[in-house]
Protein backbone atom coordinates (compact mmCIF):
# COMPACT_ATOMS: atom_id res chain seq x y z
CA UNK A 1 0.00 0.00 0.00
CA UNK A 2 3.06 2.47 0.53
CA UNK A 3 4.85 1.63 -2.67
CA UNK A 4 4.70 4.98 -4.33
CA UNK A 5 3.34 5.51 -7.70
CA UNK A 6 4.17 9.12 -8.57
CA UNK A 7 6.29 11.08 -6.41
CA UNK A 8 7.45 14.45 -6.98
CA UNK A 9 9.40 17.09 -4.97
CA UNK A 10 10.37 20.76 -5.26
CA UNK A 11 9.08 20.49 -8.65
CA UNK A 12 9.11 23.42 -10.77
CA UNK A 13 7.86 24.37 -14.21
CA UNK A 14 8.66 27.63 -16.30
CA UNK A 15 7.21 28.96 -19.32
CA UNK A 16 9.42 31.89 -20.69
CA UNK A 17 8.91 34.50 -17.51
CA UNK A 18 6.24 32.95 -15.98
CA UNK A 19 6.29 29.84 -12.55
CA UNK A 20 3.45 28.16 -13.79
CA UNK A 21 4.79 25.56 -11.05
CA UNK A 22 7.39 26.90 -8.38
CA UNK A 23 7.44 24.06 -6.02
CA UNK A 24 4.66 20.68 -5.98
CA UNK A 25 5.71 18.00 -3.75
CA UNK A 26 3.15 14.86 -3.84
CA UNK A 27 3.48 11.38 -3.21
CA UNK A 28 0.86 9.22 -4.40
CA UNK A 29 0.67 5.19 -2.86
CA UNK A 30 -0.57 2.49 -4.87
CA UNK A 31 -4.31 1.96 -4.49
CA UNK A 32 -5.17 5.58 -4.13
CA UNK A 33 -7.56 7.53 -6.38
CA UNK A 34 -6.51 10.99 -6.52
CA UNK A 35 -8.42 14.54 -7.57
CA UNK A 36 -6.55 16.74 -8.77
CA UNK A 37 -8.34 20.53 -7.78
CA UNK A 38 -7.65 23.63 -8.71
CA UNK A 39 -8.70 26.77 -10.69
CA UNK A 40 -8.58 27.18 -14.62
CA UNK A 41 -4.86 28.02 -15.72
CA UNK A 42 -3.46 27.04 -11.89
CA UNK A 43 -1.03 24.36 -13.63
CA UNK A 44 -2.78 21.04 -13.69
CA UNK A 45 -2.01 19.88 -16.94
CA UNK A 46 1.72 21.36 -16.73
CA UNK A 47 1.89 19.25 -13.65
CA UNK A 48 0.50 15.89 -15.43
CA UNK A 49 2.68 16.47 -18.59
CA UNK A 50 5.43 16.67 -16.33
CA UNK A 51 4.69 13.50 -14.08
CA UNK A 52 4.72 11.80 -17.47
CA UNK A 53 7.70 13.27 -19.20
CA UNK A 54 5.60 15.18 -21.60
CA UNK A 55 7.04 18.01 -20.66
CA UNK A 56 10.72 18.45 -18.81
CA UNK A 57 11.19 20.15 -15.50
CA UNK A 58 12.55 23.39 -14.73
CA UNK A 59 14.20 22.23 -11.48
CA UNK A 60 13.21 19.71 -8.82
CA UNK A 61 12.67 15.52 -9.47
CA UNK A 62 9.87 13.82 -10.64
CA UNK A 63 9.26 10.31 -10.32
CA UNK A 64 7.34 7.78 -12.06
CA UNK A 65 7.57 3.87 -10.97
CA UNK A 66 10.81 5.27 -9.33
CA UNK A 67 11.76 6.13 -12.74
CA UNK A 68 12.96 9.78 -14.64
CA UNK A 69 9.43 10.25 -16.57
CA UNK A 70 11.87 12.30 -18.81
CA UNK A 71 13.53 8.78 -19.70
CA UNK A 72 10.65 6.34 -19.28
CA UNK A 73 11.73 2.21 -19.76
CA UNK A 74 9.59 0.71 -21.93
CA UNK A 75 8.67 -1.92 -19.24
CA UNK A 76 6.84 1.31 -17.31
CA UNK A 77 4.97 2.40 -20.02
CA UNK A 78 3.17 -0.58 -20.43
CA UNK A 79 2.50 -0.18 -16.97
CA UNK A 80 0.77 3.10 -17.90
CA UNK A 81 -2.56 4.72 -19.37
CA UNK A 82 -3.06 8.34 -20.09
CA UNK A 83 -5.92 10.13 -20.90
CA UNK A 84 -4.64 14.04 -22.39
CA UNK A 85 -7.69 16.78 -22.42
CA UNK A 86 -8.12 16.81 -25.57
CA UNK A 87 -7.88 13.03 -27.31
CA UNK A 88 -6.47 12.71 -31.10
CA UNK A 89 -7.14 10.39 -32.96
CA UNK A 90 -7.16 9.38 -36.23
CA UNK A 91 -10.36 10.72 -37.98
CA UNK A 92 -10.50 8.39 -41.01
CA UNK A 93 -9.79 4.93 -38.83
CA UNK A 94 -13.04 3.35 -37.43
CA UNK A 95 -13.49 2.40 -34.01
CA UNK A 96 -12.26 -0.83 -34.31
CA UNK A 97 -9.25 0.24 -36.21
CA UNK A 98 -8.17 2.63 -33.90
CA UNK A 99 -7.88 0.22 -31.27
CA UNK A 100 -6.37 -2.40 -33.44
CA UNK A 101 -3.87 0.29 -34.33
CA UNK A 102 -3.48 0.81 -30.62
CA UNK A 103 -3.34 -2.92 -29.53
CA UNK A 104 -0.42 -3.35 -31.81
CA UNK A 105 1.99 -1.19 -29.62
CA UNK A 106 1.70 -3.16 -26.67
CA UNK A 107 2.83 -6.40 -26.06
CA UNK A 108 -0.18 -7.82 -23.94
CA UNK A 109 -3.71 -6.28 -25.13
CA UNK A 110 -6.80 -7.68 -23.54
CA UNK A 111 -8.90 -7.28 -26.54
CA UNK A 112 -11.87 -8.98 -24.60
CA UNK A 113 -11.38 -6.13 -22.16
CA UNK A 114 -11.76 -3.73 -24.80
CA UNK A 115 -14.37 -5.36 -26.74
CA UNK A 116 -16.53 -5.42 -23.26
CA UNK A 117 -16.01 -1.37 -22.96
CA UNK A 118 -16.86 -0.87 -26.34
CA UNK A 119 -20.16 -3.03 -26.20
CA UNK A 120 -21.16 -1.55 -22.22
CA UNK A 121 -20.71 2.26 -23.75
CA UNK A 122 -22.64 1.61 -26.97
CA UNK A 123 -19.81 2.96 -29.17
CA UNK A 124 -20.20 2.65 -32.72
CA UNK A 125 -17.63 -0.29 -34.19
CA UNK A 126 -18.15 0.73 -38.07
CA UNK A 127 -18.37 4.34 -37.42
CA UNK A 128 -15.35 6.66 -37.96
CA UNK A 129 -13.30 8.37 -35.15
CA UNK A 130 -13.71 11.62 -36.95
CA UNK A 131 -17.60 12.58 -36.60
CA UNK A 132 -17.65 10.98 -32.98
CA UNK A 133 -19.11 13.39 -30.62
CA UNK A 134 -16.74 14.89 -27.53
CA UNK A 135 -18.38 12.13 -25.22
CA UNK A 136 -18.04 9.17 -27.32
CA UNK A 137 -13.94 10.27 -28.10
CA UNK A 138 -13.52 10.83 -24.51
CA UNK A 139 -14.94 7.12 -23.84
CA UNK A 140 -12.73 5.84 -26.62
CA UNK A 141 -9.47 7.79 -25.25
CA UNK A 142 -10.47 5.75 -22.04
CA UNK A 143 -10.49 2.51 -23.49
CA UNK A 144 -7.33 3.09 -25.43
CA UNK A 145 -5.51 4.18 -22.49
CA UNK A 146 -7.13 0.93 -20.48
CA UNK A 147 -6.39 -2.13 -22.99
CA UNK A 148 -3.26 -3.23 -21.95
CA UNK A 149 -4.25 -3.01 -18.32
CA UNK A 150 -2.32 -0.26 -16.81
CA UNK A 151 -1.78 -0.08 -12.97
CA UNK A 152 -1.85 3.59 -13.17
CA UNK A 153 -4.18 6.00 -15.27
CA UNK A 154 -3.59 9.44 -15.32
CA UNK A 155 -6.58 11.40 -16.59
CA UNK A 156 -6.35 15.25 -17.40
CA UNK A 157 -9.90 16.73 -17.43
CA UNK A 158 -11.59 13.66 -18.36
CA UNK A 159 -14.98 14.87 -17.79
CA UNK A 160 -15.24 18.55 -18.77
CA UNK A 161 -16.38 18.18 -22.48
CA UNK A 162 -19.22 15.67 -20.98
CA UNK A 163 -22.92 16.56 -20.09
CA UNK A 164 -24.16 15.64 -16.68
CA UNK A 165 -25.83 12.37 -18.30
CA UNK A 166 -22.70 11.19 -19.71
CA UNK A 167 -20.56 12.15 -16.94
CA UNK A 168 -22.52 10.63 -14.44
CA UNK A 169 -21.81 7.44 -16.63
CA UNK A 170 -18.15 7.73 -17.46
CA UNK A 171 -17.56 8.06 -13.49
CA UNK A 172 -19.88 4.69 -13.03
CA UNK A 173 -17.87 3.13 -16.14
CA UNK A 174 -14.14 4.22 -14.57
CA UNK A 175 -15.44 3.10 -10.82
CA UNK A 176 -15.87 -0.42 -12.64
CA UNK A 177 -13.08 -1.04 -14.32
CA UNK A 178 -10.88 0.53 -11.79
CA UNK A 179 -12.04 -0.68 -8.22
CA UNK A 180 -9.77 -2.79 -6.56
CA UNK A 181 -6.26 -2.17 -4.61
CA UNK A 182 -4.18 -2.90 -7.58
CA UNK A 183 -5.02 0.36 -9.46
CA UNK A 184 -3.92 3.82 -9.12
CA UNK A 185 -5.74 6.65 -10.77
CA UNK A 186 -4.77 10.50 -10.75
CA UNK A 187 -7.20 13.05 -12.08
CA UNK A 188 -7.47 16.28 -12.79
CA UNK A 189 -10.69 18.43 -12.68
CA UNK A 190 -12.27 21.90 -11.79
CA UNK A 191 -16.04 19.62 -10.78
CA UNK A 192 -15.92 19.26 -6.87
CA UNK A 193 -18.61 17.42 -7.37
CA UNK A 194 -17.29 14.42 -9.06
CA UNK A 195 -13.96 13.81 -7.41
CA UNK A 196 -16.24 13.46 -4.17
CA UNK A 197 -17.82 10.74 -5.66
CA UNK A 198 -15.01 8.84 -6.63
CA UNK A 199 -11.58 10.04 -5.06
CA UNK A 200 -9.95 8.97 -2.45
CA UNK A 201 -7.61 11.04 -2.06
CA UNK A 202 -8.11 15.41 -2.76
CA UNK A 203 -4.81 17.02 -3.97
CA UNK A 204 -5.71 21.20 -4.23
CA UNK A 205 -3.01 22.97 -6.48
CA UNK A 206 -2.59 26.49 -6.05
CA UNK A 207 -0.49 28.87 -6.55
CA UNK A 208 2.42 26.61 -8.34
CA UNK A 209 2.24 24.26 -5.36
CA UNK A 210 0.38 21.41 -3.99
CA UNK A 211 -1.46 23.45 -0.81
CA UNK A 212 -3.38 20.10 0.21
CA UNK A 213 -2.77 16.19 -0.26
CA UNK A 214 -5.29 14.32 1.88
CA UNK A 215 -7.31 11.57 2.40
CA UNK A 216 -10.91 13.37 1.57
CA UNK A 217 -12.59 12.07 4.69
CA UNK A 218 -9.98 13.15 6.81
CA UNK A 219 -10.59 16.52 4.97
CA UNK A 220 -14.24 16.98 5.50
CA UNK A 221 -13.68 15.90 8.89
CA UNK A 222 -10.82 18.48 10.11
CA UNK A 223 -12.22 21.65 8.16
CA UNK A 224 -15.33 23.14 9.15
CA UNK A 225 -17.11 26.47 9.73
CA UNK A 226 -17.87 27.97 13.36
CA UNK A 227 -20.39 30.09 13.97
CA UNK A 228 -19.26 31.43 17.68
CA UNK A 229 -22.48 33.67 19.35
CA UNK A 230 -20.55 34.82 22.76
CA UNK A 231 -22.13 36.80 25.52
CA UNK A 232 -19.95 39.94 25.33
CA UNK A 233 -18.74 41.75 22.20
CA UNK A 234 -15.60 39.52 20.90
CA UNK A 235 -12.21 41.03 21.19
CA UNK A 236 -10.33 42.24 17.95
CA UNK A 237 -7.52 40.30 18.66
CA UNK A 238 -10.29 37.27 18.55
CA UNK A 239 -8.44 34.53 17.15
CA UNK A 240 -8.82 30.36 16.29
CA UNK A 241 -6.09 28.43 15.60
CA UNK A 242 -5.36 27.36 11.90
CA UNK A 243 -7.97 29.90 10.82
CA UNK A 244 -8.18 30.19 7.19
CA UNK A 245 -10.32 33.26 7.51
CA UNK A 246 -12.38 35.02 10.62
CA UNK A 247 -14.99 37.69 10.31
CA UNK A 248 -15.81 39.43 13.60
CA UNK A 249 -18.94 41.56 13.94
CA UNK A 250 -20.06 42.37 17.81
CA UNK A 251 -20.65 39.21 19.66
CA UNK A 252 -20.82 37.14 16.51
CA UNK A 253 -17.94 35.22 14.67
CA UNK A 254 -17.73 33.25 11.59
CA UNK A 255 -14.29 31.23 11.25
CA UNK A 256 -13.26 28.68 9.03
CA UNK A 257 -10.72 26.49 10.51
CA UNK A 258 -8.72 23.77 9.17
CA UNK A 259 -8.35 21.88 12.71
CA UNK A 260 -10.89 21.32 14.18
CA UNK A 261 -11.67 18.99 16.60
CA UNK A 262 -14.10 18.60 19.99
CA UNK A 263 -11.57 19.43 22.05
CA UNK A 264 -11.31 23.09 20.33
CA UNK A 265 -15.29 23.55 20.33
CA UNK A 266 -15.78 23.21 24.30
CA UNK A 267 -12.47 25.50 24.70
CA UNK A 268 -14.02 28.07 22.65
CA UNK A 269 -17.23 27.75 24.20
CA UNK A 270 -15.78 27.89 27.69
CA UNK A 271 -13.54 30.53 27.22
CA UNK A 272 -15.98 33.09 25.45
CA UNK A 273 -19.03 31.60 27.06
CA UNK A 274 -20.55 31.31 23.76
CA UNK A 275 -22.61 29.15 21.63
CA UNK A 276 -20.82 27.63 19.20
CA UNK A 277 -22.23 25.46 15.72
CA UNK A 278 -19.73 23.73 13.56
CA UNK A 279 -20.94 23.92 9.70
CA UNK A 280 -19.91 20.42 7.77
CA UNK A 281 -18.30 21.85 4.43
CA UNK A 282 -18.15 20.09 1.43
CA UNK A 283 -15.07 20.30 -1.12
CA UNK A 284 -16.28 23.15 -3.29
CA UNK A 285 -17.09 25.17 0.08
CA UNK A 286 -13.42 23.90 1.05
CA UNK A 287 -12.04 24.88 -2.23
CA UNK A 288 -13.77 28.56 -1.88
CA UNK A 289 -12.36 28.65 1.45
CA UNK A 290 -9.28 27.68 0.64
CA UNK A 291 -8.96 30.45 -1.96
CA UNK A 292 -10.50 33.29 -0.21
CA UNK B 1 -32.17 -11.56 4.05
CA UNK B 2 -30.04 -9.49 2.18
CA UNK B 3 -30.35 -5.48 2.16
CA UNK B 4 -30.34 -3.90 -0.54
CA UNK B 5 -28.14 -0.78 -1.67
CA UNK B 6 -31.10 1.11 -3.00
CA UNK B 7 -32.50 1.92 0.45
CA UNK B 8 -29.38 3.94 1.28
CA UNK B 9 -29.64 7.63 0.31
CA UNK B 10 -26.11 9.58 -0.27
CA UNK B 11 -24.89 12.83 -0.65
CA UNK B 12 -21.50 12.91 -2.29
CA UNK B 13 -21.63 17.16 -2.00
CA UNK B 14 -22.60 16.75 1.77
CA UNK B 15 -19.99 18.12 4.27
CA UNK B 16 -20.54 15.03 6.17
CA UNK B 17 -17.58 12.26 4.50
CA UNK B 18 -19.62 9.64 2.80
CA UNK B 19 -18.54 6.79 5.11
CA UNK B 20 -20.17 8.57 8.10
CA UNK B 21 -23.33 9.24 5.89
CA UNK B 22 -23.26 5.16 5.23
CA UNK B 23 -22.55 3.92 8.89
CA UNK B 24 -25.27 6.90 9.88
CA UNK B 25 -27.77 4.87 7.81
CA UNK B 26 -26.66 1.30 8.30
CA UNK B 27 -27.40 2.00 12.55
CA UNK B 28 -30.53 4.12 11.69
CA UNK B 29 -31.61 1.06 9.99
CA UNK B 30 -30.84 -1.13 12.51
CA UNK B 31 -32.57 1.30 15.41
CA UNK B 32 -35.66 0.87 13.50
CA UNK B 33 -35.55 -2.28 13.31
CA UNK B 34 -35.81 -2.70 9.32
CA UNK B 35 -31.94 -4.70 9.29
CA UNK B 36 -32.45 -6.85 11.98
CA UNK B 37 -29.66 -9.19 13.63
CA UNK B 38 -28.73 -11.65 11.57
CA UNK B 39 -29.30 -9.56 8.27
CA UNK B 40 -26.88 -9.32 5.53
CA UNK B 41 -25.75 -5.70 4.90
CA UNK B 42 -25.09 -5.28 0.57
CA UNK B 43 -21.51 -6.48 -0.49
CA UNK B 44 -18.89 -3.81 -0.25
CA UNK B 45 -18.70 -3.96 -4.19
CA UNK B 46 -22.42 -4.33 -4.52
CA UNK B 47 -22.57 -0.54 -2.76
CA UNK B 48 -20.05 0.97 -4.79
CA UNK B 49 -21.00 0.30 -7.94
CA UNK B 50 -24.81 1.07 -7.00
CA UNK B 51 -24.47 4.39 -5.14
CA UNK B 52 -21.29 5.11 -7.71
CA UNK B 53 -18.74 5.54 -5.17
CA UNK B 54 -15.49 4.56 -4.79
CA UNK B 55 -14.99 0.65 -2.67
CA UNK B 56 -12.95 1.93 0.05
CA UNK B 57 -15.40 4.25 1.47
CA UNK B 58 -17.92 1.45 1.47
CA UNK B 59 -15.26 -0.63 3.32
CA UNK B 60 -14.11 2.08 5.37
CA UNK B 61 -17.73 2.34 6.79
CA UNK B 62 -18.14 -1.78 7.60
CA UNK B 63 -14.88 -1.78 8.83
CA UNK B 64 -15.88 1.24 11.97
CA UNK B 65 -19.21 -0.55 12.14
CA UNK B 66 -17.45 -3.52 12.61
CA UNK B 67 -15.27 -2.59 15.42
CA UNK B 68 -17.72 -0.57 16.87
CA UNK B 69 -19.45 -4.40 17.30
CA UNK B 70 -22.87 -3.16 15.52
CA UNK B 71 -21.78 -5.87 11.97
CA UNK B 72 -20.01 -8.67 12.32
CA UNK B 73 -17.90 -9.81 9.27
CA UNK B 74 -19.26 -13.70 8.03
CA UNK B 75 -16.79 -15.46 6.61
CA UNK B 76 -18.07 -16.30 2.96
CA UNK B 77 -20.80 -14.31 2.93
CA UNK B 78 -19.93 -10.87 4.42
CA UNK B 79 -21.21 -8.34 6.95
CA UNK B 80 -24.16 -9.23 8.99
CA UNK B 81 -25.61 -7.47 11.57
CA UNK B 82 -24.89 -8.67 15.41
CA UNK B 83 -27.15 -9.70 17.47
CA UNK B 84 -26.83 -8.40 21.16
CA UNK B 85 -27.03 -4.52 21.63
CA UNK B 86 -23.49 -4.44 23.24
CA UNK B 87 -22.70 -2.40 20.49
CA UNK B 88 -24.02 0.68 22.07
CA UNK B 89 -20.66 0.73 24.26
CA UNK B 90 -20.28 1.00 28.02
CA UNK B 91 -22.77 3.38 29.92
CA UNK B 92 -19.20 5.60 29.99
CA UNK B 93 -19.06 5.56 26.66
CA UNK B 94 -22.33 6.55 25.87
CA UNK B 95 -22.73 9.27 28.34
CA UNK B 96 -19.19 10.40 26.49
CA UNK B 97 -21.16 10.52 22.98
CA UNK B 98 -23.96 12.90 24.71
CA UNK B 99 -21.51 15.10 26.30
CA UNK B 100 -21.30 17.66 23.43
CA UNK B 101 -24.58 18.11 23.11
CA UNK B 102 -25.18 18.78 26.92
CA UNK B 103 -22.00 21.46 26.60
CA UNK B 104 -24.34 23.03 24.11
CA UNK B 105 -27.59 23.08 26.48
CA UNK B 106 -25.39 23.92 29.23
CA UNK B 107 -23.80 27.35 27.41
CA UNK B 108 -26.78 28.40 26.58
CA UNK B 109 -29.27 27.81 29.85
CA UNK B 110 -26.14 30.14 31.43
CA UNK B 111 -26.56 32.67 28.76
CA UNK B 112 -29.83 33.23 29.61
CA UNK B 113 -29.39 32.96 33.32
CA UNK B 114 -30.88 29.90 34.79
CA UNK B 115 -29.26 28.43 37.39
CA UNK B 116 -28.32 24.39 37.51
CA UNK B 117 -31.21 23.21 39.24
CA UNK B 118 -33.74 25.24 36.71
CA UNK B 119 -31.50 23.89 33.79
CA UNK B 120 -31.63 20.30 35.04
CA UNK B 121 -35.00 20.40 35.25
CA UNK B 122 -36.07 21.17 32.17
CA UNK B 123 -34.27 18.31 31.23
CA UNK B 124 -36.69 16.25 33.25
CA UNK B 125 -39.38 18.10 32.03
CA UNK B 126 -38.26 16.76 28.18
CA UNK B 127 -37.85 13.30 29.58
CA UNK B 128 -40.88 13.09 31.42
CA UNK B 129 -42.28 14.41 28.29
CA UNK B 130 -40.75 11.75 26.44
CA UNK B 131 -41.26 8.59 28.53
CA UNK B 132 -45.21 9.37 28.64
Amino acid sequence: MNELMIEASGLSRRFGTTDVLTSVDLAIPRGTVVGLLGTNGCGKSTLIKCLLGLLRVSGGTARMFDEDPWDLSGAAKARLGYVPQDVKLYPWMTVTQVISYTAAFYPTWDFALTEHLVQQWDLPRDRRAGPLSPGQIQKLGLILALGHRPELLILDEPVASLDPVARREFLKSLLEVTQDEKHTVLFSTHITSDLERVASHVAILKQGKVELFEDLDTVKDRIKRLRISAIEPLPRSFAVEGALRTEIEGRVALVAATNVSEQMVSDLRARWQAEVTVEDLNLEEIFLELHR
Amino acid sequence: MSNLPIQFEIHPSSGVPIFRQIMDQVRAQVASGRLKPGDLVPSVRQMAVDLQVNMMTVSKAYSRLEAEGLLERDRGTGMRVRGQVEHLGSVTNRQAELRDLVDHVATRGLQLGLTDEQIISVVKTVLKERRS
